[in-house]
């Protein structure tokens, strides 16, 4: 290293040279005055109320800035987050989808007979959308005790009658 | 009996200060006590000043990090542990504001140069290396110190500040370790390829 250190010799008393370049003269008369005057207006500035509740995102910015770490995990958890919604979104709900809609086209004539549309009631309150089987009447007809118009009568004879 | 009085002795600008004194000021400061840290800004404002400088070719921009690095530092002073020096931490806060701020300027570079020391002008060894360039002496500083701010520019940050710490401002590889967060290694080879570039850049200069 010593040998480094020679070979570079010259050009460490050029930039030593740097060290001649001055700011204007009484600059640092007046410097820590003025970060002391920022400081103060700062404290000022900032209302008390912001100041407490802003603090813990102050808390979690300043985590972010002195260990890189921090920031790097919290970004992976966003990202983790971010791909379990896409995946989860492009999930095949488009069958239970086109089942809604094959339902709705079965209860329509339970409107038009004057019942109340507990399809669309239960579609509005989620109760369709990923549980309900749909093409099983009965259940739909049977969540407030209701009549099912569409259900045929079943007639059979009982062994041994 | 005669006594002998002790001459006061000058304290040298690297010198850091005595520790005690230093964790004193700390501590009232980061209990809120603005005189304190009025102690700590007047101590270190020229060093981390010359720091952002040399880093930036720029008074202005200095100026504006230099005093932003201050008060972050005090606003930051009640996550210091004191696991380094407050020095070394306050290095840290105003090396990763003035590498922010260089990244996010990129390419537009703009000098605004300090005036020279006057005194350059009577140092044989600065003499000896322009005085053969041309008889005006103030222009031929003038235009050395251009090109050297320029081919500090050229380095990468990292590579900058490893030769601004060392050659410049006299600072120990651990010291520049220590600040940069990395190991001795790192700031050696930096260094080597630093000073390699920058020769290559001033070889006019130093035949």
């Amino acid at each position: 290293m010593n040998e480094n250190e020679n070979s570079f010799e010259s050009l460490r008393r050029l930039l030593a040279f740097k060290n001649r370049e001055t700011p204007p003269p009484g600059y640092f008369d007046s410097f820590s005055s003025n970060v002391l005057g920022r400081i103060r207006a700062g404290e000022s500035s900032a209302p008390e109320g912001f100041s407490a509740g802003a603090s813990w995102l102050v808390k979690v910015l300043q985590a972010f800035e002195f260990k890189p770490a921090f920031a790097g995990t919290f970004a992976l958890g966003l990202c983790m987050v971010l791909v379990f919604g896409i995946v989860y979104a492009e999930r095949p709900d488009a069958v239970s989808q086109s089942l809604l809609t094959q339902s709705a086209q079965i209860t329509a004539p339970t409107a038009m007979t004057g019942t109340p549309d507990f399809t669309q009631q239960a579609e509005t309150s989620g109760l369709i959308a990923t549980t309900n089987p749909v093409l099983n009447l009965d259940s739909v007809a049977t969540l407030f005790n209701q009549p099912n118009q569409l259900a045929q009568q079943v007639s059979f004879t009982v062994p041994g009658n | 009996m005669t006594m002998i009085m002790a001459e006061p002795v000058e304290r040298t600008e690297l010198e850091p200060p005595a520790p005690e004194q230093e964790s004193e000021l700390v501590r009232r400061a980061r209990k809120g006590d603005l005189e304190a840290y009025d102690d700590l800004v007047k101590r270190y404002q020229e060093r981390i000043y010359a720091t952002i400088y040399h880093m930036t070719s720029n008074h202005e921009d200095a100026n504006d990090l230099a005093q932003e690095s201050f008060i972050k530092a005090f606003q930051a002073l009640k996550s210091f542990k004191g696991g380094s020096s407050f020095y070394t931490w306050l290095y840290r806060i105003a090396v990763n504001k003035t590498i922010n701020f260089l990244k996010q300027r990129k390419n537009r570079t703009h000098m605004s140069l300090n005036d020279i020391d006057f005194n350059a002008e009577h140092d044989p060894d600065l003499m000896a290396l322009i005085s053969d360039k041309t008889p005006r002496r103030a222009a031929a500083l003038t235009e050395l110190q251009k090109k050297l701010n320029e081919a500090l520019l050229k380095l990468s940050e990292p590579h900058r500040l490893v030769v601004v710490l060392h050659d410049v401002q006299g600072q120990s590889h651990e010291e520049i370790a220590e600040i940069m967060n990395c190991n001795i290694g790192t700031v050696r080879s930096r260094l080597f390829y630093a000073r390699q570039q920058m020769q290559a850049e001033l070889a006019d200069y130093l035949k």
